[in-house]
């Protein structure tokens, strides 16, 4: 199957590689069918991207590669990946992640949720990269 | 809006497995249980509110932004 991704262009994918979040994302709950798009240009950021709205994607990282741990008890039962929604601010700096409600895969049934974490001291602005040192003088 | 007035200890049941539970009021707070199947989402307004203005914003990002975050993810820190 086909369809046209505003930053991606056409794509061509497999009705099987289709991740189906049933409640949709919060704010977003019409819209139900995904692809996870790994993207050499943007590599660690994946992308999740809507077959059912060519301009609708959102930035995804690897939780693991900023906090080993991170939400183990989300990913229980196996067979699953979470990945955290990453807002992208400015040149440098500012960009964040979402640590409070990371998106869950499951791997086998194809399906995932947003989920909300009980931990209320999880951040929905987590700083991607500590704040630069201001620059030195020479 | 279906308004209905309850007391302490009383409850509304939503469907077949949602209870919403009054557990007691004090200087204007309600304390709420509520028992509703695990893959159902509840949570405060304010922070449904929040995680979808996350999620909008998320939406906003092109690729050009996520290589320049991503260059800056790879950096190394320097002190």
């Amino acid at each position: 199957m086909k369809f046209t991704n505003r930053q991606f262009g056409e794509l061509e994918f497999e009705e099987s590689h289709v991740v189906t979040f049933p409640d949709g994302l919060i704010g977003f709950e019409r819209f139900r069918k995904f692809l996870i798009v790994d993207d050499e240009a943007t590599e660690p950021f994946r992308w999740l991207v809507s077959v059912e709205d060519g301009g609708l994607s959102f930035p995804l990282l690897d939780p693991a590669l900023l906090l080993p741990g991170y939400a183990a008890d989300a990913a229980t039962g196996g067979g699953k990946t979470v990945f955290v929604v990453a807002t992208l601010r400015g040149a440098t700096g500012g960009s964040t992640v979402n640590l409070r409600s990371p998106l869950v895969i499951d791997n086998t049934a194809r399906t995932a949720r947003q989920v909300v974490l009980d931990d209320e001291g999880l951040p929905l602005q987590f700083p991607l990269a500590p704040a630069s040192p201001a620059p030195a003088g020479r | 809006m279906l308004i209905l007035a309850r007391k302490a200890e009383e409850e509304i049941r939503i469907g077949d497995n949602i209870v919403v539970k009054v557990l007691g009021i004090h200087n204007g707070q309600v304390k709420l249980g509520i028992d509703a199947p695990r893959d159902m989402r509840v949570v405060r307004g304010e922070l449904y509110r929040d995680i979808k203005q996350a999620n909008v914003e998320a939406s906003q990002a092109d690729r050009d932004a996520a290589a320049r975050a991503a260059a800056g993810l790879k950096r190394p820190t320097s002190s």
